[in-house]
């Protein structure tokens, strides 16, 4: 797997405040990684490094072994940066085909990748519209069409499906991962289920400081399983501590467990599965390991 | 730098002003303003200036002036259209170039761009598309009084155009530094606007400060020069003209492209 992007101590302050603060981390080719935290985390400003828009005042990046804003990465690294617009004197297709010729396009290739691309995100029909013509949903389609021009290696898409109605935005998360072979995606967003069904790897800022969390990655001598019931049935916390193989319980939301248990039982999903049958519950959502929100936010 | 990109970036210019609502709205402008411009004190003044009766006169407000031999040009046409054309396009395009990169900047636009080019090619490219636009409307402006100078005199024709050409390309040099001044403020103000605003108060406000600060200490006198069309009164009469006049343009657009670029590499977008 080779290295894609490698972040060494990167700290970044607006006047007195830290918005990043020592940052390091690598991405891998082939990996779609989620950079999550509260607002005013850092994460627009890391995206904004990332693509060159901000200077860094200290440390280093380096992107497909080039430092930031080398030529040799336009077309291999593209982005939706947040609230960024296209110009609303001119057509989509007139903007995206000079984008294409930038990029390298002859004038015929760059309209065929044009049509490309607005099909991939549901705007075939919206080839001489004007920005300023399009809702929010629909602008933001057009955002991300830019960046799939050509054939980028890493997409940074900074808060993708936000603003977008439920049908588009699983539209564009289900593009996400139909082009996750090829690309390598780095999404910032507030929806963790979204991240979760997308994402393998999670950056999780929290006041400029950086920790990363691989989701699939095992644990010491146990495993974990996150148990949604869809009641709260009485002593469910005590009858599933009694299960064999469970080693601990912990309830983290009403309705959900996580379940620890021994790392070399096998089956043991199924065997939960046919438990919660015998008690008489039903479940909401199993999940192997821990959810995403689990995984940042739980304490214990 | 790749000249691919550079020029792609300059030809979108172009298209800025011929392709959109506002541009074209823009150019009719420009158009009905050198129709009268044209209509009247070209269409007016030239036959005060070729009269027999009035030449001499002429002849004398010129020469008090220094502009003698301009008064004394066959093609008075033009003699008229480049005195017009020396104070107008320079003016013409402060407002014109004043929004090259900080609307695209405010928008957004511009960070679609610099993952796709370098920000000197944005720069530079946006700048030689701003110098093509004027290029043609100065040429188009020059093509309608020849065309009125011909209608006059048709033997004219051929030395009119030469001349035409001449002052063409020395009204292209001349403003080179105006755009590169804009290009300047649009990356130091936050709207096209302010960018104007800000070239007003320098061209005043500055030049005020300077001749204030130039009469106590005579060495500052060095410092007009940074002023784009510092030299305009002395190259009017277009004879005899000292070639570093001509030059200067060149050398002040440069030197602002220059910082130009250094500020635009450490700007955040």
């Amino acid at each position: 797997m080779s290295t894609l992007i490698e972040v060494n101590q990167l700290s970044k302050s607006f006047g007195g405040k830290k918005a990043l603060d020592n940052v390091s981390f690598t991405i891998e080719a082939g990996t779609t990684t989620a950079l999550v935290g509260p607002n005013g985390a850092g994460k627009t400003t890391l995206f904004s490094i990332l693509c060159g828009y901000l200077r860094p005042d200290q440390g280093e990046v380096k992107i497909l072994g080039q430092p930031l804003n080398h030529p040799s990465l336009f077309g291999k690294l593209t982005a939706l940066p947040q609230d960024a617009m296209l110009d609303p004197r001119f057509s989509i297709q007139k903007q995206l085909c000079f984008y294409g010729a930038l990029q390298g396009f002859s004038k015929s290739e760059a309209l065929k990748e044009t049509t490309r691309v607005l099909e991939l995100v549901g705007l075939s029909d919206n080839h001489h519209s004007q920005v300023n013509e399009l809702s929010h949903g629909m602008r933001k389609r057009v955002c991300i069409a830019q960046a799939l021009l050509g054939s980028p290696k890493i997409v940074l898409l900074d808060e993708a499906t936000a603003g977008l109605d439920p049908l588009h935005a699983r539209e564009i998360r289900s593009l996400i991962s139909s082009l996750s072979d090829e690309i390598s995606f780095i999404l910032s967003s507030h929806d963790l289920a979204e991240l979760e069904r997308l994402c393998d790897r999670v950056l999780y800022l929290d006041k400029g400081k950086l920790t990363a969390h691989n989701r699939n990655a095992p644990s010491g001598h146990s495993k974990y399983i996150t148990l949604q019931l869809h009641e709260q049935y009485k002593d469910a916390l005590e009858r599933l501590k009694q299960l064999s193989g469970v080693l601990y319980v912990t309830q983290s939301q009403n309705k959900e467990y996580i379940i620890e248990y021994q790392w070399e039982f096998e089956q043991f999903d199924i065997h939960l599965l046919k438990y919660c049958y015998k008690c008489n519950w039903q479940y909401h959502q199993l999940v192997n390991g821990h959810t995403l929100e689990n995984q940042l936010f739980q304490k214990d | 730098m790749n000249i691919h990109r550079v020029w792609q970036l300059a030809q979108f210019e172009l298209t800025r002003l011929f392709a959109t609502k506002r541009g074209l709205l823009a150019l009719s402008a420009f158009a009905m303003l050198w129709l009268m411009i044209l209509r009247y004190p070209i269409g007016h003044a030239v036959p005060f200036l070729s009269s027999p009766e009035f030449s001499g006169v002429a002849q004398e407000l010129a020469g008090n002036i220094g502009l003698k031999a301009l008064a004394s040009w066959p093609q008075a046409e033009l003699a008229i259209f480049w005195l017009v054309a020396l104070y107008s396009f320079p003016v013409f395009s402060l407002f014109v170039c004043s929004d090259q990169t900080v609307g695209d900047r405010q928008r957004g636009t511009l960070r679609f761009l610099s993952l796709r080019c370098t920000r000197d090619e944005i720069l530079i490219g946006r700048f030689i598309g701003q110098l093509t636009i004027l290029f043609s409307l100065i040429t188009l402006t020059a093509l309608a009084t020849l065309a009125v100078m011909t209608y006059r005199a048709p033997e004219l024709l051929v030395s009119g155009a030469l001349l035409a050409i001449t002052l063409v390309f020395q009204l292209s040099v001349i403003v080179m530094p105006f755009i590169a001044l804009m290009a300047v403020l649009n990356l130091i103000s936050s709207s096209s606007r302010l960018s104007i605003v800000l070239a007003i108060l320098l061209f005043t406000l500055g030049n005020a400060l300077l001749s204030f600060f130039s009469s106590y200490l005579s060495l500052i006198d060095v410092l007009f020069y940074i002023f784009p069309g510092v030299q305009l009164l002395d190259v009017a009469p277009h004879t005899n003209v000292p070639l570093l006049l001509w030059i200067l343009p060149i050398i002040q657009a440069a030197a602002l492209l220059a910082v130009g670029v250094f500020i635009f590499r450490r700007r955040s977008l």
